[in-house]
């Protein structure tokens, strides 16, 4: 009765999840022990193709190219997948949706696979840059299962464009280490304030104009999507004069917060949670104003130079055994209720990938037009050749 | 004569059509470029304003710090090269001379990129401040500040420095210098009346490549700058991988070249008067 | 003197002592050395991307070097007796080919090329016999290629002109006036003396385009060369199998280095 699966603590479960990555126990043994075994046996026959039977060896070609997020990959589950199929996976690693965006648009990317997230997608219709999906090539795919909040922005017009690969937010991630006696910061009037003084020096802002000025307007109470110019003026102000205080201005802030350099950051949730699992005392804050609640897709550029493992390698990552191993990496809430099902309850019950209520209701999501004005791009070239 | 005509037409029609595809049309885009405006979703449509050139006070910060800090980087790199120069052309015995030349090369055959993260890790939190704290010098934030930047430019630059000031000193005349001596001119004095200027032509060539590159620089900063220490290259990159204003991106590279053809032209004129006419003294 | 060189040898090899240190890191992340282990040099020679990084670096740098030595000593040689506008334009190319930053280059060329293009494949499309089968222009190793030569070709054509200039005249002349042919005086007065100046221009052009990341990164297309992709990789969370490749490039570039002289100083004992 104590080693009931259910109660399997999350450290044991990690425990375990990495002797099964290092492959000094088996599959069978991993799967008996997590409990996930009898998900994955009745997902297996209620889901075809899980063990990428539609795409037999070799068929698909020898590589495909990824276009994604830093931290966002396990390599193993690509290690896995090359194992399976034959096919090595490329990883190429971008800052912002402008950037894959600017990539795109210049032609011949040579991408199979991007990650986009919910509000770029109509802009990619519209400047005809991504591929409608084939969805009988991913069977892993069950648009039943997954949360309509989270899925529906990759159906443009009733065509299917993306599937919903996680969801998160955007807040912040503070060493509690450095604070001094000071109260933790809630609020992104407190991120600035506290970038401005005792932390100058020492804090990080994306290399993205959505989060960095959508933040820098919610320390006035506007809105993260605000395209105001009045509102962006206020915000630009701030921003150019935080500039001389901080640390860096790049998306990926980990290395930073790893080794010290950097106390503070505004970061998105897995790496929050990375964070937070690796020192303790990085914790992660959702400003209580409110900030960024957003989805990330799959999906296939228009051209992609190998099509057929871009789709198997989607739907690889979507089946829910190899999802929730992804979930274990990155520490990203998923949408879909079949990897819920699996994931230890610790992992749902975390706060920093499950916020409370009422920090979660005050987020928004990105609007289309925010990614595309040209003030806001504009203004954040500004702030950054300030 | 028709014969040599057509024959010296065909040697130069390769090069040519080179240059003019290469060089002369990809200008020609960006300078018409320059006058149109950003597409909805970014890119370029076509137009004529002069906004984007009205509008280049938004870039003041990046040529600013371009140009203080590419002339204060070139200076750097002058002044820690030309005595390893002197050393290596005038104090070296033939056989050393050689290996070390070498060895001044050799970083270059690494990746600029992998060298520029090397010293990430230098300046870093836990690399050359922490020492610094060990010895109870302090504990200075290097990194992502101009000081870095300074330091990535000269480690990526001083070959390019070492070897013309080297091939200058080299080939000088020594026995001018021991006429000088002969003359009773202390050593200082025959530096600076007879090594020094003859050098001059090797130094005026190694500032003009330091500086040209140093111009269009975006690694260095990008990596060593945190996203801080801004030159022209970086809002350049910027605006074409990020923004997606290719009009403004346009003006602006059309302003950078036009603010270099001033500089490097102004700065052959000078080097050449002050080298007394000289035709040497220059790239070419 | 001597410390002060020591000092200066210090500041360029410790980075580089430090990356090859790295590079033999039994542990995945490239800050702390977790023991030795060569594990890295392995995953790098086995990673199918790194060799392909690598065999596009050296055909794009191998190609554009030909390319501009070959069209940059035809135009070098004919230049000699061009005087006038053509000579002028020339010069005033060259200038600015070197001059220009290799950004602006590089931007320059992606939105013409990326402008002619979608201007010429419609065309293209539409008098192509098979519909389905017409070429599309895009992005890659031509752009690659031509937009490396440009830079290369004006280097070769400076200094293959320079060594001209250095170049005994009267040979020529006396070589005609005893009834060598063109291509014959060409072949055994005017190659023999201008050849250094050509073998130094392939070498830069070669290192040029080899170490080029911003034109590249710009110009390539789908392809990836070795600088781009150690680029994505520092910017993936840098793992000491970067290290390895620097460290590899620079071991081999030794290697050759080494190589080089030994032939030289041969060929001048020969000579």
């Amino acid at each position: 009765m104590t080693d009931r699966n259910d109660f399997l603590s999350r450290e044991k479960f990690m425990a375990e999840l990495y002797r099964y990555k290092k492959g000094s126990v088996t599959r069978r043994h991993f799967l008996g022990v997590t409990g996930l075994g009898l998900a994955t046996s009745v997902l297996g026959t209620a889901v075809p193709g899980l063990r990428g039977a539609a795409h037999a060896q070799g068929s698909i070609g020898d590589r495909v190219v990824v276009a994604s997020w830093p931290n966002y990959h396990d390599p193993a589950n690509f290690d896995a997948f090359t194992a399976e199929t034959g096919a090595a996976v490329d990883l190429n690693v971008f800052g912002s949706n402008e950037e894959m965006l600017a990539k795109l648009q210049a032609g011949g990317s040579g991408w199979d696979v991007f990650v986009p997230t919910n509000y770029t997608i109509t802009t990619y219709v519209d400047e005809d840059l991504i591929e409608p999906l084939d969805l009988s090539m991913l069977p892993n795919y069950d648009a039943a299962s997954f949360d309509a909040r989270f899925a529906d922005a990759g159906t443009v017009n009733g065509t299917v464009y993306a599937v919903p690969r996680n969801w998160g937010t955007t807040g912040f991630v503070v060493n509690t280490a450095n604070l001094g006696g000071l109260p933790k910061p809630t609020t992104w009037k407190e991120f600035w304030d506290m970038t401005m003084a005792e932390f100058s020096g020492r804090t990080m802002v994306h290399d993205y104009q959505l989060t960095t000025i959508g933040n820098a307007l919610k320390y006035f109470g506007y809105s993260f999507n605000s395209v105001d110019p009045a509102e962006l003026a206020e915000a630009e102000k701030l921003l150019i004069d935080a500039k001389p205080h901080l640390f860096a201005i790049n998306s990926d802030y980990q290395p930073s917060m790893r080794s010290g350099d950097a106390w503070m950051s505004i970061a998105w949730t897995g790496d929050g949670l990375q964070l937070h699992r690796d020192m303790p005392e990085i914790d992660y804050v959702l400003g209580k104003e409110g900030g960024e609640l957003w989805s990330d897709f799959f999906a296939i550029p228009k051209g992609a130079p190998h099509r057929d493992a871009a789709y198997a390698l989607i739907n690889y990552l979507l089946a829910p055994e190899v999802n929730a191993k992804e979930v274990a990496f990155h520490g990203y809430p998923v949408a879909d209720a079949r990897v819920n099902a699996i994931l230890p309850p610790e992992m749902l019950n975390d706060p920093i990938m499950y916020p409370a209520a009422d920090l979660l209701s005050a987020l928004e999501f990105g609007a289309a037009v925010t990614l595309t004005d040209p003030n806001r791009a504009e203004l954040m070239a500004r702030f950054k050749s300030a | 004569m028709q014969r040599r005509d057509l024959k010296t037409w065909l040697f130069l029609a390769p090069a040519g059509a080179w240059f003019l595809c290469m060089l002369v049309l990809p200008l020609i885009v960006v300078f018409v470029f320059s006058f149109g405006e950003r597409g909805a979703a970014g890119g370029y449509v076509p137009a004529f304003t002069f906004d984007n050139f009205l509008n280049l006070g938004a870039r003041w910060a990046a040529f600013k710090n371009t140009l203080i800090l590419a002339p204060l980087g070139t200076l750097i790199c002058l002044l820690i090269a030309y005595p390893l120069a002197y050393f290596l052309a005038l104090r070296t015995s033939p056989r050393w001379r050689t290996v070390l030349l070498i060895l001044v090369i050799v970083p270059f055959w690494t990746s600029i990129l992998i060298r520029s993260y090397a010293w990430i890790y230098l300046l870093g939190g836990q690399g050359i401040p922490s020492l610094l704290n060990a010895l109870g010098l302090g504990n200075p934030r290097l990194i992502n500040t101009p000081f870095a930047v300074l330091v990535g430019i000269v480690y990526g630059y001083l070959p390019l420095m070492v070897f013309p000031i080297y091939v200058a000193l080299e080939r000088l005349d020594k026995r001018l210098l021991e006429a000088s001596s002969d003359l009773g001119s202390p050593p200082w004095r025959s530096f600076l009346q007879v090594t020094l200027p003859l050098s001059m032509p090797g130094v005026a060539t190694g500032c003009m490549l330091v500086f040209i590159l140093l111009m269009g620089e975006f690694l260095i900063p990008a990596m060593l700058g945190g996203g801080k220490v801004f030159f022209i290259g970086n809002a350049l990159v910027d605006l074409f991988l990020q923004s997606r204003n290719w009009a403004f991106g346009s003006a602006v590279a059309v302003a950078l070249v036009l603010v270099m053809l001033v500089t490097v032209a102004a700065y052959l004129h000078f080097t050449r008067r002050w080298a007394g006419g000289r035709d040497d003294v220059s790239l070419m | 003197m001597r410390i002060y060189a020591l000092a200066v040898y210090l500041f360029l090899y410790i980075p580089i002592g430090i990356i090859a240190l790295f590079s033999f890191n039994a542990g995945r992340h490239a800050s702390q050395f977790q023991g030795f282990s060569t594990q890295w040099y392995g995953k790098a020679l086995s990673n199918p991307f790194v060799m392909d990084a690598l065999t596009t670096s050296l055909t794009v740098a191998l190609s554009s070097a030909v390319l501009a030595t070959l069209f940059g000593t035809m135009a070098a040689m004919a230049l000699q007796s061009v005087r006038g506008r053509l000579r002028l334009a020339f010069d005033a190319l060259i200038y600015i080919a070197v001059m220009v930053p290799g950004i602006v280059i590089g931007i320059a060329t992606l939105i013409a090329l990326v402008t002619v293009f979608d201007w010429l494949n419609p065309i293209l499309a539409a008098i192509w016999p098979l519909a389905d089968a017409a070429p599309k222009l895009t992005l890659g190793y031509g752009s690659l290629i031509a937009a490396h030569g440009l830079f290369a070709m004006a280097l070769v054509i400076i200094i293959v002109r320079a060594r001209m200039a250095g170049m005994d005249r009267s040979l020529i002349e006396a070589s005609a006036d005893l009834g060598a042919t063109p291509w014959g005086t060409f072949r055994q007065v005017t190659l023999p003396q201008i050849f250094p100046g050509i073998l130094a221009g392939f070498l830069l052009a070669f290192t040029f385009s080899f170490d080029d990341f911003i034109i590249a990164f710009f110009v390539a297309g789908s392809q990836t060369t070795l600088p781009i992709y150690v680029f994505s990789s520092i910017r993936r969370g840098v793992t000491p199998e970067i290290n390895a490749i620097g460290t590899m490039v620079l071991g081999v570039s030794l290697l050759l280095l080494v190589a080089a002289q030994a032939i030289l100083q041969r060929g001048r004992k020969a000579g």
